[in-house]
């Protein structure tokens, strides 16, 4: 993939992402490091599948099993892809937002930390894709179940992520602004936020990833569009091939949402 | 001038009988004690003294940063809150503290667009300099552009000691600035600060814990001794100026630098 992302597990980016920095003593060493590596693994998992899908055929399908699916109707896993893509990045945006919100009012009334965080926490605890159901029974057979999960399961990463870049100010830089009586607006836009950026897109980061579970498992329940759909409509087949092509489309998904926050924030974050 | 105490002749900063204690759980500890002098206006003094002595609770009290616990500070006949309401004291820290976000000329003139309210009202007695004109006096014209990962240490400082400058308070507060560099870029740098201040002519008062760069730099070194912190002398530093590095290697400098030191170690003989 060209998209600019850490190839680490991006689950445990909680700090700001080092970037532009060689890691390997030799460029050769390190291109044939980063691309041979992966690669040789890929082909250790390729031949692995294979002999598994061949040996019990109820357990994995050949893998030109699942491209033939693909290559014969592109256009049904399109359009169910732009489903999924549809609620996940409504509801990254949506719970991003309301995070970043409360993050700046939680960092400047001690009330509302006080008031906002346990139920945050309640939140996190709590298995967000089990609300779907309930959440059908509420909303319909639409989009707004699956957007809502999607929504809360983005909120958390970015919320605890974006209190803790806001608070990670150089103390010597905010003596600075003391020392010149800075009105808190000003220390607020003029240094929390700017040092808070790189935190802000770690957590987007971990959001993004959330959101498109949230989207694609709540979709297992009350949709008949979308990849969780196409997930359970081949269950009910027993279809190996639709199944794992639209696992396949799912971390499609979530890579494209991960290369457009990482864009922006090449864009953002420039120093 | 619609404050008549700011042009006064007599205006400066006195302190009177200032301590600061501090409670933590049932425990006070005593960092400061008795504090009483007088800096006029123009003079270069240093606070110097082993690490727990007070000094930076002193820089960090006269910068409003922090406040008294008894005893009374006036800077130009007012608060040092009043003062940094104004926008007349400008606090240069330890690390450059630069803004990474920001290129050295926006960092250079950050006091520029904070606390906006002290230049609207017309309370602040600061005259603000071309954050572009300093660059050039500390020899980073040339980087104007550039951000401040892309610097050395060293430049670093000056940038910082740049954006302190540009603000144009009466007043500048220097907390160690020169102690996380190499010996070389500091010895260059406190040339360069003493040509700035030559040119400037603020009042400084400077944190170190280097008797040579206390002597280097001062009018008057406050030797300061801990548990309680306190002053244990002022020291007249009567070197002819504009000092230059040459000076450090005559008998006088090293006498000063010699008697600056022996106050300390009988400070410390009549602790123990």
């Amino acid at each position: 993939m060209t998209v600019g992302i850490d190839p680490l597990n991006p689950a445990v980016a909680v700090a700001p992402a080092r970037r532009g920095r060689p890691r390997m003593s030799s460029r050769t060493g390190g291109a044939l490091l980063t691309v041979g590596a992966p690669l040789a693994l890929f082909v250790l998992l390729a031949i692995a599948w294979q002999w598994t899908a061949a040996t019990f055929k109820s357990v994995l399908p050949p893998i030109q099993d699942i491209v033939t699916d693909i290559a014969g109707r592109p256009e049904f896993y399109l359009e169910n892809l732009l489903v999924t893509l549809e609620a996940a990045l409504l509801g990254f945006v949506i719970g991003v937002v309301v995070a970043l919100l409360l993050a700046a009012a939680i960092v400047h009334f001690r009330f509302l930390r006080a008031a906002i965080m346990p139920v945050a926490l309640l939140l996190n605890v709590t298995p967000i894709v089990a609300i779907s159901p309930a959440l059908v029974v509420a909303f319909g057979f639409n989009q707004i179940p699956h957007v809502i999960v999607a929504a809360l399961s983005a909120f958390f990463p970015t919320l605890i992520n974006s209190i803790t870049g806001l608070r990670a100010v150089d103390p010597q830089a905010l003596e600075v602004f003391d020392a010149m009586s800075a009105s808190r607006t000003e220390v607020f836009f003029r240094l929390r936020v700017p040092s808070s950026l790189p935190y802000i897109f770690a957590g987007a980061r971990l959001s993004v990833a959330a959101a498109v579970i949230g989207a694609v498992v709540s979709e297992f329940t009350g949709s008949s569009k979308g990849i969780g759909a196409v997930i359970v409509m081949a269950t009910t087949y027993l279809n190996l091939p639709q199944m794992w092509a639209a696992i396949f489309f799912s971390a499609l998904t979530t890579l494209a949402l991960l290369g457009l926050v990482g864009l922006l924030e090449r864009l953002v974050v420039r120093w | 001038m619609s404050d008549t105490a700011m042009s006064d002749t007599t205006a400066q900063i006195e302190l009177t009988g200032v301590g600061r204690t501090y409670t933590r759980g049932k425990k006070t500890v005593e960092a400061l004690t008795g504090v009483d002098l007088t800096i006029e206006q123009g003079e270069f003094i240093t606070l110097f003294g082993p690490s727990g002595c007070g000094k930076s609770t002193l820089l960090r009290l006269i910068a409003g940063l922090d406040t008294q616990t008894t005893g009374e500070i006036s800077i130009f006949g007012s608060t040092p809150k009043q003062a940094s309401s104004r926008k007349d004291i400008a606090w240069i820290p330890q690390s450059s503290a630069l803004l990474p976000w920001l290129d050295i000329e926006s960092n250079a003139s950050l006091s520029s667009v904070v606390n906006t309210r002290a230049d609207r009202s017309g309370a602040t007695t600061r005259r603000p300099e071309a954050a572009v004109g300093i660059l050039e006096e500390v020899g980073l014209g040339d980087f104007r552009a550039s951000r401040p990962d892309q610097l050395s240490g060293g430049m670093r400082q000056r940038a910082s000691i740049a954006r302190g400058f540009a603000q144009g308070a009466p007043l500048m507060l220097m907390d160690e600035p020169f102690s996380a560099l190499d010996e070389l870029t500091r010895d260059t740098l406190r040339i360069r600060l003493l040509e700035l201040w030559e040119h400037h002519r603020k009042t400084i008062v400077f944190v170190t814990h280097s008797a040579m760069e206390a002597v280097l730099l001062s009018d008057r070194v406050v030797v300061m001794s801990p548990r309680p912190g306190r002053i244990r002398e002022v020291v007249d530093i009567d070197l002819p100026r504009p000092r230059t590095w040459e000076l450090t290697e005559t008998s006088e400098f090293t006498a000063k630098v010699a008697q600056v030191k022996q106050i300390l170690w009988s400070a410390w003989e009549g602790d123990e």
